[in-house]
This record gives C-alpha cells, structure tokens and sequence, in this order.
C-alpha cells in the first residue's frame, strides 16, 4: 500500500470527524481560548493604567459585587429584558391572531413586518431618536395633536421616558420575531379542536384559552429562550438613546461592561463582570429550560 | 440549554399564505370581529413602517426642512446630496469595510458550518453531547467576550500587524465563529431532511463520500443553504459592540453611523442617508428567504 492510499483511507475512516475538525478547531481558539484567558485576567489586576499583573484573588469579584452601578445595572437589564420580551411576546401573539386568516395583502403586509428584524439596531436605534429627539422629532407634535394639549416630552432624557423610549425601540425591532414564530405555531393547531370547540358554543375568549395557547405553549417557551437571551444582551439601543445617561440610570449590563473596558481601561474587573453575567444567564436558562421545555431527540 | 425540538412541521403554510384558519372553522366571525382585526393590522402597519419611511425622507430632504419646528412632512425640495457628501465622508469605505468583513466572514462560517452540520447530521458525531457544546456557544453573549479579545488581539498585534486590533482579518475570524453554531444548527436541519438513499445509491455508484457531499448533497439543500447565508450575513452586516471595541480605523457601517453623533450637533442627513443605503441589502435578502424565516428565526428549532 502506498503512502498516499493510507493516507485516503485514514481520511475516509476518520471523514466525520475531519468535517468537524475545522469548527471546533476554530471554536476553540476563538471561544474556549479567550473564556479562559478572562478566568485568568479576572484574578489579576489587569490595568492598563497600572504595570504589571499583580494576583488579587477574588477582589475584582467582590468590587463588581459591592458596586451599587453594577448591582443597578443587573436590574435595569432584568427589568428591560423582562418587560420588552413580555410586551414583544403580547403583541406579536396579538398580530399573529389578526394575520391567520387569510386576506387580500397578506403576503405583502407579512414581508413589510418583518422588515424591523433586518436592520441594525444601530440605525434603528438612530431613527427613532429622530423621531423622538426634541425639538424638531415629529413624536411630540404628533402627541400634542392627538391629545388637545402641549405635550413637551425628553424622550431621552427625562425618567421614566428614556426607559420608555429604550422600550418602544426594542419592542419596534423584535416584536416581528414573535409575530413570526406565533404565526407559524399558530397555523400548526390542530384544526378539528377548533371544530369541537365551535360545536360546543365555545366563545373566542374561551377558544383561545382552551385551545390556542396550550397547543401554543412548546412554541411559545422557544420564541421565549430565543428572545430572552438575546434581549439581555441589550446594548446598541442604549448606545444610541440614551448613553446610559442620565447619570447611571438607564446603564445596562453589556453598557457597563463597556464603559469599564472602553473608558476605565480596568480589564480585570470587566472580566470579573464578564463572568458573573454569564453564570447569572447559564443559570437562568438551565432553570427555564428544566421548567419549561420537554427533553426531546436533539 | 436543554433540547429545543419542537416539531412545527407546515408552518411555511403560513408564510405562503394558505389560509389555515378560514378553512378550519367556515363560521363567520362578526363584522365588528373583521373590523376590529384589520385596524390592528393598519395601526401596526403604521407603527412599523413609519420610522423607516421617516428615516428614508430625513436623508433626501434639506436640513431646514428637517430641522423644523414644527415637522414638515413633504420636504420642500429632494435632495441627494446627504447620499453625496456621506460618501464622501468615507461612508463608500464603511460600506467596503462592511461587505469585506460581513461577506468575508459569511463565506467561512458558511464553509465549515456545512462540513461539521453534515459530519452531524450523517454520522450522529460526537453524539448530542457535541450538538449541544455548539449550541451553548450560540448563547454565549458577545458582551462577555470582548474584553478577552481586545487583550488577546493588542499582544497578537505585537507578532503580527495583521492580526492586532482594527484590522480585517481578526473581526472577519470572530464573526465567522459567532455565526458557526448559527450556520451548523440551521444546515444540520437541513441536511437532516434529504433522505440518506440518495447518498446511498451516488456512493454505490463509486463516489466518494466528499464527491457525494459536494455533488449530491449539497445542491439538494440549496435553499437552505441560500437561507443560512443570508441570516448569517445580516448578524455580521448589522453588529455592533464587537465591531466597536475592535476597531478604530476599519469602521463598518453601524459603527461609522455612531461616528455622526457628536457633542456639536448631529449630521441627521448623513446619518439617516447612510442608514437607508445599509437597510437596502436587507430589503433585497428578506424577499429572498422569506420562506425559511421561521426555521432561520430559532436555529432549527421549530421547523418549517
């Protein structure tokens, strides 16, 4: 046997896992690797203003925990994350409940929804502050218009409408994700329950009750991991809104690691932040996941 | 993570537009009902629509027509010289800067998602223990990254220039990884839907496996393909914060976007004219995938 058809049938022995090498490969050097090097960088004082890696054990862990910022952010993002999935989740299972039904359009008006989940959110972020910025945003004319009186709103920069505002923004952009997944959960009920039902009298109210959102419910616990995780990521919005400002109040967990990073140049603590967020996030969607979602053939 | 496989399987129905529900009951709901639906869907409309159509009008109307007090609607005189001056402004290199590294990184994962999908797919490798370490690192927040690669890419800067912080190729190489779990989860779904017998019978005709996969496979779960990239493309061609920690030159698009907001007074018309021409790409790939959204929207999870 020559040394080139060895060489072939090794491959083919081990084809499966030539295929994944690569990926894994990649995945550990730029995943694994970095994760690792911050469990290091997280016990060191690693300042760029300071030389030297000095080993400090777990201050940097209990700086983070002793920070009131750090704590507030954690709630601000709990309190966001929470409320925008909630509102996102409401509003997309509404607008699915209008578009099951065929009509005339409906294709068309499906493609224009969805538009918000292509867009940066950066640029989303930056059309709704023009929309929202005084004086010239047209929200506030619209406002006084509707109401009857003036109305002179700081979307971004007065409490509690910036965190209004950071809501609208999100709820804009990813409302169409729950529209979606609602939707296609939606055209998978089973057709004869709704049958039964209407042969029972039953009212939409109940319909709805008894019949959608349990056979719903495996979707809906999906479209909820999904979106949670992604919407505690929250980041770019408040980039371009509000800056954190003001003060500290509208900081939000990925904001303050930035500005620790960015601006303070403190790395050890910004890992040490790092990590708490990811056991923080690894631990709640163990537990949602135990709770909520069957184990099935993955 | 626990297992997410929720079998939806005709939910394209929907996206296709069959009418699921009208045919299921044949009663009539109330006029009020209807009404009531479609004002829902109307006001929707305008809640979506009208950020996107105001953005798109800042960036050819004058700057006394949008700063204006009250709002003017119809701008006094279309201009395009927002688009113009942008360009100039080295909005053409943020958009090359976004294609090269979005499209860069896109083709990468892309490649070896497929491969690594496939070994998945096909030969069960590593068992679900090896699916789910993917998966987990699809849930791995870039936030909790960023500090590591920004220390890790100045030393590696120090070897190589090429691969310090703001240049191309460390950014392409992090984003090709952020989608891989993506591109592996969606083309494993994919890949899992072709019968084997077809393989089977290509192999029995003196293929080889890699000549099966490229030949038989593959252009079979073409749509799929068509779907993952584009889905993959839009997360490198709309990010962010990695983008913002890693680079200070090499600007993509979100970031230049950022670079218009200052203290002295927002270039609106730059802003907003740099944002359409980003958002235009998008418009053109959702019809394109307008079919495997869903599928696209959860990894697989649910089917279409």
């Amino acid at each position: 046997m020559t040394r080139l058809d060895a060489l072939s049938e090794w491959s083919d022995r081990h084809f499966k896992w030539l295929l994944v090498a690569p990926a894994v490969l990649l995945i550990l050097a730029l995943s694994v690797y970095p994760l690792l090097f911050s469990l290091w960088v997280l016990f060191v004082n690693y300042d760029f203003t300071v030389p030297g890696h000095a080993f400090v054990g777990l201050r940097n862990f209990t700086r983070v925990l002793a920070d009131p910022v750090a704590r507030w952010s954690l709630w601000v993002t709990v309190l966001l994350s929470t409320i925008n999935v909630v509102i996102e989740f409401l509003l997309g299972l509404a607008l699915a409940l209008a578009m099951v039904k065929n009509f005339r359009g409906r294709g068309i008006i499906m493609s224009l929804f969805i538009i918000p989940l292509f867009i940066s959110p950066v640029i989303v972020g930056q059309a709704w502050a023009l929309l929202l910025q005084r004086p010239f945003g047209p929200t506030n004319f619209v406002l006084t218009h509707l109401l009857g009186h003036e109305v002179s709103i700081g979307w971004l920069t007065e409490a509690p409408w910036n965190f209004i505002a950071i809501i609208i923004v999100d709820v804009w952009q990813w409302t169409p994700f729950m529209f979606l997944i609602m939707l296609a959960g939606l055209s998978n009920l089973n057709p004869e329950l709704y049958e039964a039902a209407a042969l029972d009298g039953a009212g939409w109210w109940q319909e709805l009750r008894e019949i959608t959102l349990p056979g719903l419910a495996p979707v809906i616990a999906v479209a909820i991991v999904f979106r949670g995780l992604d919407a505690f990521k929250i980041f770019d919005q408040i980039f371009m809104l509000t800056q954190g400002q003001p003060g500290t109040s509208t900081e939000t967990i990925s904001w303050y690691i930035y500005q620790i990073g960015y601006k303070f140049f403190n790395m050890g603590y910004g890992a040490a932040v790092s990590y708490l967020l990811l056991i923080f996030l690894t631990v709640a969607a163990t537990l949602y996941a135990s709770r909520f979602l069957r184990e099935e053939r993955l | 993570m626990s297992a997410i496989a929720t079998r939806v399987p005709a939910a394209s129905d929907a996206a296709r537009g069959i009418p699921v529900r009208a045919a299921r009951t044949g009663r009539r709901r109330p006029p009020l009902v209807t009404l009531l639906r479609y004002l829902a869907v109307a006001l929707a409309l305008v809640f979506f629509l009208f950020p996107i159509v105001w953005i798109i009008g800042i960036s050819v109307k004058l700057p006394a027509d949008y700063l204006n007090d009250p709002p003017i609607w119809i701008p006094t005189e279309i201009t395009f010289r927002h688009y113009q001056s942008v360009m100039a402004e080295k909005g053409t290199l943020a958009l090359t800067n976004s294609v090269i590294i979005a499209g860069s990184a896109t083709i990468i994962s892309i490649i070896i998602g497929s491969l690594a999908a496939y070994s998945l797919s096909r030969f069960k490798t590593g068992g679900r223990h090896l699916g789910f370490w993917l998966l987990s690192q699809r849930m791995l927040p870039p936030v909790v990254l960023v500090i590591p690669f920004f220390l890790l890419l100045r030393e590696a800067g120090k070897l190589n220039p090429r691969l310090g912080i703001d240049q191309h190729l460390p950014l392409i190489a992090i984003y090709a990884v952020f989608n891989l779990p993506y591109v592996i989860w969606m083309m494993r779904s994919y890949f899992s839907g072709i019968p084997v017998e077809i393989e089977e019978s290509a192999m029995i005709d003196g293929s080889t496996r890699l000549g099966v996969f490229v030949k038989i496979t593959l252009p079979l779960a073409l749509p799929g393909l068509i779907a993952t990239t584009v889905f993959a493309f839009i997360f490198a061609w709309t990010e962010f914060l990695l983008s913002l920690f890693l680079t200070t030159d090499i600007r993509t698009v979100p970031v230049k976007i950022q670079t218009f907001v200052t203290s002295t007074g927002n270039e609106w018309g730059f802003i907003a004219a740099l944002g359409t021409a980003a958002v235009v790409p998008s418009f053109i790939f959702i019809l394109l995938v307008q079919r495997h959204l869903v599928r696209g929207l959860t990894l697989g999870s649910l089917k279409e």
